[in-house]
């Protein structure tokens, strides 16, 4: 048998209260669409088995609470990411205008190596809602993507099951880039200079 | 044999006789009389079971999800088509099978009351039909035809018609278990297929399986939905499986048809209708029948290929690699269950499912608390309990001895406080209280309140400080008539600003802000609630998310929910130069935070009025604000404080978790912030809340309830999970697995224990020093007085001490300067943190030389409740609270 040795890609969906993070989590994971999810307190995940490339890696989806009141928890699970995954709600403004602030937070309290080159991708959920209802055209939501260096940006449906599947495979692959690169790179911990990064073993302390 | 058969199917007893029919709990016979008397309006419901689908096309989305039921016709209905079927055995027989309908109904098509009636049968605890006589409407077809059936694919059969079924249980590749029904005639009806993870009745014999069984494969594979169908039909004709095919059951086969399909192996095969069980108790299911010689079911299993379908049951997959030894090696495993874990097969596996070994994990649990429970049944000799102290868990062992002794005798003590007890409590003249608060307390404490005859309605408000223990019956009326006029006046506030629009922009915007998040939380809060599920008015609100143009979006109770929540706002926001607010001194402008959603319904739902519900609520929230500053310390001090308990009362689980870096304790972020509302079931919630109201031993004895709901999981939690992200999904998969009585139970054996500790570690630091001997007394002074007379709302610990707290020193929680835990003398200045590790515990781990107990420990045995400072600071005046956290103040 060859060997086992596990990737396991961590996954943070943030976003306001209310615009889908459990919904799209369990439609991507267990197939399941309910209206009757409650707000989630704290914070849970769940995980899924998927092939990038010919490689079988374990995502674990992590969602938490939407309000940010409870940010300031996020550090206890923050770290270690891979990915994050930013949603709003295409039909409610406002969950679109804090995308920024979500992403700030995440990077501060995540603090990854590279912030510049850490993956996002942006998900405009709930376009099953209809035409008449929408706030947030795709146009400005392309617009705001392409000029934070280019974050993949899809729209989708937890309800109907649009876009869920292509958008995590997306997730995915950026996470799994970024595992390697971790991989090679060290850890998000690493208190050494970067100057020093190639010879990370002489001052680990 | 075919004449008793006959009687049998029937349901007419072999041989009848007054005594035996009166016994019987079969009611079929009953059925048949009054049905000979009743109209011709409907037909009997014995079994139903839901989302069984046809799939009519390839995709899913055709899928029609329906019910497959076993119904019974009044006998006298022949259908005329009997003659044709090749099998016709004897004429008498078919006469019974065929008043027995095999039926499938798509769900779409039933009336609301029928579906009622088809989901209650389904929900009972059918082992046999329920006693209560459901009568649905018959079905369109007695017989089926295969023009027929192409329209809604509904059909009913009688059993009689049936020729054989094909069963394919669920597995890999074949998602779903599915039954095809081959008629007499020669026919097959569309495939049935069991989406039983959506089927909410077969969930739940799962799990009453995996609980009361060894054996989590069941006797034939894993358990499913097809299962109970075969089950059924057993009782009314002889089912019997082709040796030759075993995917094919033969429904009253001729000799010659058995022949056919080949012999049987044993006659163990042949399935006689199962008259006889139905009359004895539900066998209960030791280990060793289920794991037996010769069907080791695990091995059995691994043939099958079901790990595929553990993995799915467990998603955890990132349980770092360990030997099947580890889940072995737990004492409290039968032998023969060790056995099987040893097995080579079952190790290979573990070491390739990293899930297989947590699915096996929580199997080894529930045999663990199967035996426990026989266990517990017998009487403890002396030997026992050495026995347990030698183990590494004995402590626990005897902490349940201890906790099961309590419980022992004390049902009258746990019985629940009736709506006629309570009365008794107060002077029938005046409606004063007549017996001691604590006396009261006790009752509801240990005994709850009885949750059918509406005396929750006036003793929570009590409970929640909304009327006064010393009130009398007038005093309580008035003070109501106050409180309805003063709701009505604040609800009036918020509602001119904002629909009124007499507000600033900046004010209307942040209200409009609310109100949407209140909105969104009320609308997924405890829906399943019949009180709060329907939508039968119209949302008021056409920008909102819920609203339904030309529909009916929402509820009367949802928007008094969401009135309440809002006029709590207006109730908690600080006074304004254009206004001051005269309802609460103390207002601490939170806004709205999830989880308030949570804490309300229950309120709302016991008094279902929206004045009173609010005051409750007002009451509830004061001690629950800390849980939602903006700071979030509140909840790190509970959390901390949680962690120092468990540090003092479990040192070697505190060591286990410190190891898998899960000392934040964030796993219990949930529980604790809306008082274990997700875990538990709806009535359980009421009950655990209104006991925890009473502060009977401890205002935080919900933190109790969180180290009981640890210390039952800690072997597994010490044996299995090694990081955080395993904690936390293990912790938050309790939810809905947790029994309360016993939890309730434990935890005061928690608290007992706790107060001895805390009063042994007292002792020893303060016995070298004269200094130390006088506050040591008084300690103890305090806390016998306490024991003794619960109803003195007794200072306890935490008053304001002569001297400054000489407790640890928490880094993170930095309550040094605070004097609110007693002075425990002796110890000042040898900087005695005990430490356990990094961090600085409160009261170390029984390791270090110097213990003491922290401020936060302390105040464990205080019965006064923890308010928010502000508060505190003007309740209190000798300001003793204010300077510790931010929590820690007292009142009251």
């Amino acid at each position: 048998m060859s060997s086992r040795k596990k990737v396991l890609l961590k996954v943070i969906i943030l976003g306001d209260s209310g615009v889908g993070k459990t919904s799209l989590m369990n439609q991507y994971v267990n197939k399941k669409f309910s209206t009757s999810y409650k707000a989630t307190i704290g914070a849970d995940f769940l995980t899924k088995e998927v092939t990038v490339d010919d490689r079988i890696v374990t995502m674990q989806l992590w969602d938490t609470a939407g309000q940010e009141r409870f940010q300031s928890l996020g550090v206890a699970f923050y770290r270690g990411a891979d990915c994050c995954v930013l949603v709003y709600d295409v039909n409610t403004p406002k969950s679109f205008e804090t995308l920024d602030s979500w992403r700030d937070e995440f990077l501060i309290q995540a603090s990854p190596r590279d912030p510049e080159s850490f993956p996002f991708v942006v998900l405009g959920n709930k376009v099953d809602v209809g035409d008449d209802r929408r706030a947030i055209s795709t146009k400005r939501a392309m617009t705001y993507c392409q000029s934070r260096s280019g974050i993949p940006y899809f729209e989708v449906s937890a309800k109907d099951n649009t876009n869920v599947e292509q958008a995590f495979e997306v997730v995915a692959r950026n996470a799994l880039a970024m595992e390697e690169q971790e991989e090679y790179g060290g850890g998000f911990e690493d208190p050494i200079d970067i100057s020093l990064d190639n010879e990370r073993d002489g001052c680990a302390c | 044999m075919t004449a008793s058969n006959v009687q049998t199917a029937s349901g007419d007893p072999p041989s009848p006789s007054a005594s035996f029919y009166d016994l019987s709990d079969d009611e079929e016979g009953d059925y048949n009389t009054i049905a000979h008397s009743r109209s011709e309006r409907g037909v009997k419901l014995l079994f139903s079971k839901s989302k069984v689908y046809v799939h009519p096309t390839p995709s899913a989305k055709d899928n029609i999800s329906g019910f497959i039921a076993l119904i019974q016709q009044k006998p006298t209905q022949e259908p005329a088509d009997t003659s044709p079927s090749r099998l016709n055995v004897s004429g008498s027989r078919t006469v019974s099978s065929s008043s027995y309908l095999l039926a499938w109904v798509p769900e779409r098509s039933l009336a609301q009351d029928d579906l009622n009636s088809y989901v209650k049968v389904d929900m009972s605890d059918n082992a046999s039909p329920p006693k209560q006589t459901y009568l649905v409407p018959p079905l369109p077809t007695a017989t089926i035809s295969d023009e027929s059936s192409i329209g809604t694919y509904a059909f009913a059969l009688a059993l009689s018609n049936i020729y054989s079924l094909l069963i394919r249980p669920p597995s890999v590749g074949w998602w779903y278990g599915s039954v095809v029904i081959n008629t007499r005639s020669g026919s097959s009806l569309p495939a049935l297929f069991f989406h039983d993870a959506e089927c909410e009745s077969t969930i739940l014999q799962k799990r009453k399986r995996a609980r009361d069984s060894f054996d989590p494969f069941g006797e034939d594979g894993l358990f499913w939905g097809g299962d109970e169908v075969l089950r059924w039909l057993k009782r009314y004709v002889k089912v019997v499986r082709s040796a030759a095919d075993p995917g094919v059951y033969l429904v009253d086969p001729s000799e010659e048809d058995r022949i056919g399909f080949g012999q049987p192996r044993t006659s163990a095969e042949l399935q006689r209708p199962e008259t006889k069980e139905q009359k004895a108790p539900e066998p209960r299911k030791p280990a060793s029948n289920q794991s037996g010689p010769g069907m080791d079911p695990l091995t059995k299993a691994l043939k099958e290929t079901r790990w595929k379908i553990l993995e799915q049951l467990s998603k955890v997959t990132t349980f770092t690699r360990r030997t099947a030894q580890d889940i072995a090696d737990n004492p409290k495993l039968p032998p023969q269950v060790r056995r099987l874990l040893h097995n080579p097969e079952v190790q290979t596996l573990q070491d390739e499912f990293d899930s297989a070994r947590l699915y096996l994990a929580r199997w080894a649990m529930g045999i663990a608390e199967q035996s426990e429970r026989e266990k517990n049944q017998r009487i403890w000799t002396a030997k026992d309990v050495l026995e347990m102290e030698e183990s590494s868990v004995g402590e626990f062992e005897i902490l349940d001895m201890e906790a099961g002794r309590m419980s022992l005798g004390g049902d009258q003590k746990r019985k629940a406080v009736g709506m006629k007890e309570w009365t008794s409590f107060f002077n029938a003249k005046t409606g004063k209280l007549q017996v001691t608060v604590g006396e009261v307390k006790e009752r509801i404490f240990h005994g709850g309140l009885d949750p059918e005859d509406g005396v929750r309605k006036e003793a929570w408000l009590f409970l929640l400080g909304v009327y006064d223990w010393s009130s009398d019956r007038e005093e309580r009326a008035s003070l109501l008539n106050c409180k309805r006029d003063e709701f009505i006046r604040l609800k009036g506030a918020w509602w001119e600003r904002m629909v009124e629009g007499d507000a600033e922009p900046e004010e209307e915007e942040w209200w409009k802000e609310q109100k949407g998040r209140i909105e969104k939380d009320v609308h997924r809060t405890d829906r399943h609630i019949p009180l709060f599920a329907g939508e039968d008015i119209p949302h008021p609100d056409p920008s909102s998310p819920f609203y339904v143009s030309g529909g009916n979006g929402t509820n009367v109770h949802l928007e008094q929910l969401k009135d309440v929540l809002l006029t709590y706002l207006e109730y908690d926001k600080p006074s304004t130069s254009s206004r001051t607010n005269v309802s609460n001194p103390h207002p601490q402008n939170l806004g709205y935070v999830q989880g308030m959603s949570d804490l309300l319904a229950p309120i709302y739902a016991v008094m279902q009025d929206d004045a009173i519900a609010f005051w409750a609520f007002v009451g509830f929230m004061r001690r629950m604000s800390r849980n939602f500053v903006r700071d979030q310390s509140g909840m790190r001090t509970q959390l901390t404080t949680l962690d120092q308990l468990v540090q003092l009362l479990d040192p070697k689980l505190y060591l286990h978790l410190q190891s898998a870096d899960s000392t934040n304790f964030f796993f219990f972020f949930r529980m604790l912030l809306v008082w274990y509302k997700r875990e538990f079931e709806w009535v359980d919630i009421l009950r655990l809340w209104e006991g925890l109201w009473t502060d009977y031993l401890s205002s935080q004895f919900h933190l109790f309830i969180a180290v009981a709901i640890l210390e039952k999981h800690r072997d597994v939690i010490m044996g299995h999970l090694k990081h955080f992200d395993e904690v936390l999904k293990y912790v938050n998969e309790l939810s809905g697995t947790i029994d309360l009585p016993s939890t309730l139970v434990r935890a005061e054996g928690l608290f007992r224990r706790f107060e001895k500790t805390v009063e042994a570690v007292d002792r020893k630091s303060h016995f070298p020093g004269p200094a130390g001997a006088a506050s040591s007394m008084r300690q103890r002074r305090v806390m016998e007085g306490k024991g003794k007379n619960p109803s003195t709302e007794a200072t306890a610990a935490p008053a304001s001490g002569s001297s400054s707290a000489a407790a640890a020193t928490l880094p993170r929680n930095a309550g040094t300067s605070g004097s609110n835990g007693t002075r425990t003398g002796g110890t000042v200045g040898t900087g005695s943190a005990v430490t356990t590790g990094h961090h600085a515990g409160g009261a170390g781990a029984g390791t270090e030389k110097e213990q003491v107990i922290s401020p936060e420990l302390r105040a464990l045995l205080s019965r006064k409740v923890v308010v928010l400072d502000d508060e505190a600071h003007d309740a209190d005046d000798h300001g003793a609270a204010a300077a510790s956290g931010s929590a820690a103040g007292t009142s009251r």
